[in-house]
């Protein structure tokens, strides 16, 4: 028999080769790679340069305006026939060359953020390049850049100052130092905010005790408390001293309800006087808080005048143009005015021309700080003189001052550390948009932990059940299968589940009770033969699980119904103790005092743990359950063998073995539920809260706050806030923080899980 | 017509026994055992005395029963859902499997060592003492007594009495293997079950392994798996052939390995067969 033998190929296939395969999936890595490099860098570029202090700018227009700010960026856009009607004639005729026929063409424009929001009514402005009328901006270098607690950021030249006499070379050092004046000034105004607080918190507890009282005695207490309180008043005005308890209002009047009135009304009648005296204390520090001012000049331009020549031409020829003397000089009357002092001769000036036609005029009288003029020779015939319109600024209002043109390299990076420290610790100015996100890392760090505490239990119990104790069959696959699928489910549905359930169910009930969360209560001879029913199916259930006992290895499965007879039953046990406190007619809530105010029956800290923690659950089970399967058996034998019963083997073989596997899963679970918003909007989260989750007032940790979270800000304040656009430097700077706040914990995950797995898994052989 | 035919074809066989060992005192009696995984039978009516104070080796081919056998006396069986078993053993006169017997108690009195080492995640002191621990012992002094006895019975006090408190897992395998031999006899049991001890050791570690053995017999009662044929006649007393979940011959080691009673253990021991 022959065999044909096939002829071999001189070379090997280009599939045998496998060299078109490397270039598919080494070009899937590159691309993936690059997206995540370019995700990573653009929020690294855009959250690590938004503090960094920029040079201040100003660029004179076609359209003879004069516009400053701190050069964020350039990018391109298109420039077509449509836009080009917004622009100015000198501008329109310039665009219309480029264009050139064409219906658009690309251009640059530079994008300034401008400040002066009360002046401008706007943070930012794009500066396309068509419409400059010189390439080369000003960077004056007197420039000052203030951070205020309100209104933002105000660019300007310091004019002079409300309460003493400044020089250009000392204002700064007098303003910084009038800031730290007021900056106890302002933390005593906080104090005596703080006492005004305390007081209205201890009335509107008595106010709650009264509440009480009438949930308790269910009498209308309204009337007579009205009453007594205007007879202790009048009792007081008349300057006798009252017993209140003997007032002729409260006579009738149970015990509790007299002592809750009597407490509120003396609490009243007594914080009077010192809210009357922290009133005027306060009223007192604001108006020295009001009383110093610095005047700036802002770069918004107001017409003052003409002058017959330009600005060029003022002083006589060959004289120096920086010292303007009187005799030879033709200064327009606007500006002599403007620097109320016909005096001229002591008057410097120094011109910059800034176009053709554009001038940046300053003018100092002996040392003051100088005086900015704008002129502008309009068509080659009079010229109008412009005057920066003045902004008064409190000193106690300025939290940074920043003179942006004269920093060095070193001064940069002290006033950038010194804006990412107020962003780490301080608290939020301008709704968000500035300062501090101190209360936003804060609430996101306490609500992972509690969520961390919430879901640790449960999850490592659940999947210790589900590795070591069910026996396995189709039910605890499909469980299985069900919780994995849990993790897919968006997590909006978590954050709407939250808040029906934890937040309306459980928080009504634990305010109002069973009523308030929309459960009608039964009868109490109902309850009470419920309550029998279900005590006589507790017992029968107990019973039958201890009939059906351990399994005998020679009776075969013949009890296995026994067993499932008492699942059974104890389902029904548990189910029926739920419907029975959803029933209960004793019960109306802790805080029925404070309804209609929700106390726990709205979104805050502890319900959003609860549901983050709900929405993390099958994380945790899942690397718990895979850190127990990796338990060897051969462990769990050697522990049996030795006598151990099943709990102490899991106690003192299997947790300790997969503790890291566990513990890195429960990183990852945290780490999942700090980056999680969709959820964090419906059951807690808010973009503005004055107190803070975990604090120094007692009970310290205040699980019905709400409170303030890193991913929902970002969130917010990109596209909630009034001002986005001013926003979004902060929201990539949040986003950047965010991501830290992450990969730390990912980090921490691997580091531990590497350490723990040495100390358990030296060499084998 | 050959017996390993006949219970390779399912026929019953009668066992044979040596009167030597139905002579001695047994610690262990196996009667009429049966195991089944499931439907599945893998134990046939297996009847056999332990020997007090002997070393028993169980031989066979892979897959006769042996160490399903070796689990089934320590109830190490039950954690297999499937399981179900007929027939009964007894330690001393107490019945293993009635109901009511307290696995616990039970697996206490005896001593069982694996294939592979299985020291636990942590030190060699608490390795040993592990038994005593979850019975709750908190006597420092106790503790470190008992320890120092298991490690001195196990051979191992001399090479590792300076490093107590480094992990079990430090060890080299055959350190490893009379760690547990050590963990095993902790608890002072009557019966040591040794599943195939040598098997993942080199030769030296086998051998010190098989001097132990030597030394522990007359305190303990021991029952070896072994597939080693000279392991088994080095070290055993009695020596039990079993085939496809049967005993076919219980005997003393020397002449079960010098003239056996049947021709099919001679065939095996001499490596005609299997």
């Amino acid at each position: 028999m022959t065999r044909a033998i096939p002829e071999r190929r001189k070379t090997s296939s280009l599939k045998a080769q496998g060299e078109p395969m490397i270039w598919l999936t080494g070009g899937m890595f590159a691309i993936a790679c690059s997206m995540i490099l370019g995700l990573l860098a653009l929020v690294l570029y855009q959250g690590l340069s938004t503090l960094w202090p920029r040079p201040y700018s100003m660029y004179s227009t076609l359209g003879n305006e004069l516009v400053g700010g701190e050069l964020q960026g350039n990018n391109e856009y298109v420039l077509s026939g449509q836009t080009l009607e917004d622009l100015d004639s000198n501008t329109r005729s310039r665009a219309e060359k480029l264009l050139d026929g064409a219906s658009e063409i690309r251009s640059r424009r530079l994008y300034l953020r401008t400040g002066n929001f009360e002046l401008t009514n706007r943070h930012f402005t794009f500066l396309p390049t068509v419409a400059l009328s010189t390439d080369k901006p000003v960077q004056p270098k007197s420039i000052w850049l203030l951070e205020r607690r309100e209104w933002g950021n105000l660019y300007g030249f310091p004019k002079s100052l409300s309460w003493t006499e400044a020089n250009e070379s000392n204002i700064a050092d007098l303003v910084q130092k009038a800031m730290h004046d007021a900056e106890q000034l302002n933390r005593k105004i906080e104090a005596e905010k703080h006492k005004l607080e305390r007081i209205d918190r201890a009335i509107s507890n008595a106010r709650l005790d009264v509440r009480r009282a009438e949930l308790a005695e269910k009498v209308e207490l309204q009337a007579a408390l009205d009453q007594a309180t205007a007879e202790a008043m009048a009792g007081n005005a008349s300057g006798s001293v009252v017993a209140i308890e003997e007032l002729p209002a409260l006579q009738g009047l149970s015990t509790p309800a007299t002592r809750a009135i009597v407490g509120l009304i003396r609490k009243t009648l007594d914080s009077e006087p010192q809210l009357i005296s922290i009133n005027e204390q306060i009223a007192k520090l604001e108006e020295e808080r009001r009383g110093r001012s610095v005047v700036m000049q802002t770069p918004v331009m107001d017409n003052i005048g003409t002058a017959d020549i330009p600005p060029d031409q003022w002083f006589p020829a060959g004289s120096e143009k920086t010292i303007g003397d009187k005799a030879g000089a033709a200064l327009p009357q606007a500006i002599l005015d403007a620097m109320g002092s016909s005096d001229a001769i002591h008057q410097i000036f120094k011109t910059v021309s800034l176009g053709p036609q554009q001038w940046l005029v300053s003018a100092q009288h002996d040392s003051k700080p100088p005086v900015y003029f704008w002129a502008v020779q309009e068509n080659g015939a009079s010229t109008s003189v412009y005057g920066m319109r003045e902004q008064p600024v409190l000193v106690a209002d300025i939290v940074r001052l920043i003179q942006p043109n004269q920093l060095s390299w070193l001064g940069r990076c002290g006033v950038y550390t010194s804006r990412w420290l107020e962003f780490l610790f301080g608290q939020p100015r301008e709704a968000g948009v500035e300062g501090g996100f101190f209360p936003a890392i804060w609430g996101t760090i306490v609500m992972t932990l509690v969520m961390s505490l919430a879901v640790m239990p449960f999850g490592v119990l659940a999947a210790l059940y589900m590795r070591e104790y069910a026996s396995s069959g189709w039910l605890l696959s499909l469980i299985r299968i069900s919780i994995n699928n849990l993790a897919g489910v968006p997590s909006i549905v978590y954050g709407v589940f939250g808040l029906a359930f934890f937040c309306y169910t459980i928080g009504g009930y634990i305010d109002g009770g069973p009523a308030k969360a929309g459960f009608e209560p039964w009868p109490s001879t109902v309850w009470f033969s419920a309550f029998a029913g279900l005590a006589v199916t507790g017992l029968v259930a107990f019973g039958v699980s201890i009939l059906s006992g351990p399994r005998d290895r020679r009776e075969g499965t013949g009890r296995s119904i026994l067993g499932a007879v008492a699942g059974l039953l104890w389902i029904a046990t548990l189910v029926g103790m739920v419907i029975l406190l959803a029933k209960i007619p004793f019960f109306s809530g802790f805080y029925q005092a404070q309804l209609p105010n929700p106390t726990f029956g709205k979104g805050c800290l502890l319900w959003a743990a609860c549901t983050l923690a709900l929405l993390t659950l099958p994380v945790v089970i899942v690397a718990t359950e895979e850190a127990l399967a990796a338990v060897p058996n051969s462990l769990r034998e050697g522990s049996y063998a030795c006598g151990a019963g099943k709990w102490q083997t899991i106690q003192r073989i299997v947790l300790p073995y997969a503790r890291p596997g566990i513990i890195t899963g429960f990183i990852l679970a945290m780490a999942r539920g700090a980056g999680e918003v969709a959820p964090m909007m419906l059951v807690g989260a808010i973009p503005l809260a004055t107190e803070l989750p975990l604090d120094l007032d007692f009970p310290f940790l205040h699980g019905s706050r709400s409170f303030m979270h890193l991913g929902f800000q970002i969130y917010s304040l990109g596209f909630q806030s009034q001002n986005s656009e001013a926003a979004k430097p902060m929201v990539f700077t949040a986003t950047l923080l965010l991501l830290v706040l992450v990969t730390l914990l990912n980090l921490t995950a691997i580091w531990l899980r590497a350490s723990l797995r040495k100390r358990f898994q030296t060499s084998q052989f | 017509m050959n017996r390993l035919k006949a219970i390779a074809e399912g026929q019953p066989i009668e066992s044979v026994y040596h009167d030597e060992v139905l002579a001695r005192e047994a610690v262990l009696t196996i009667k009429d055992f049966n195991l089944y995984y499931g439907r599945k039978q893998a134990l046939y009516n297996i009847s056999m005395p332990i020997a007090r104070g002997m070393v028993t080796a169980l031989v066979g081919p892979s897959g006769c029963g042996k160490s399903t056998l070796l689990r089934s006396v320590n109830r190490m069986n039950d954690l297999i859902d499937s399981v179900s078993i007929e027939g009964d053993m007894l330690l001393g006169n107490e019945s293993i499997f009635a109901s009511g017997v307290d696995v616990i108690q039970l697996r206490k009195r005896m001593g069982m060592v694996f294939q592979k080492p299985n020291p636990f995640p942590m030190s060699i002191f608490e390795n040993v003492v592990y038994p005593l621990r979850i019975d709750g012992e908190r006597d420092k002094t106790r503790l470190m007594q008992v320890c120092e006895h298991s490690l001195r019975g196990a051979a191992l006090w001399d090479e590792v009495k300076d490093r107590l408190h480094e992990s079990g897992l430090s060890l080299s395998g055959g350190q490893q293997q009379r760690l547990c031999i050590a963990r095993a006899i902790a608890s002072d049991p009557e019966v040591l079950l040794l599943d195939e001890p040598c098997s993942a050791l080199d030769p030296i570690a086998t051998s010190k392994i098989e001097d132990l053995i030597e030394k522990l017999k007359g305190d303990y009662s021991i029952l070896i798996v072994t597939h080693n044929m000279q392991q088994a006649s080095r070290i055993s007393d009695h020596t039990a052939f079993m085939y496809l979940g049967r005993l076919v011959e219980l005997g003393v080691t020397s002449s079960i390995f010098t003239r056996p009673k049947l021709k099919e253990t001679e065939d095996y021991i001499t490596g005609r067969f299997g």
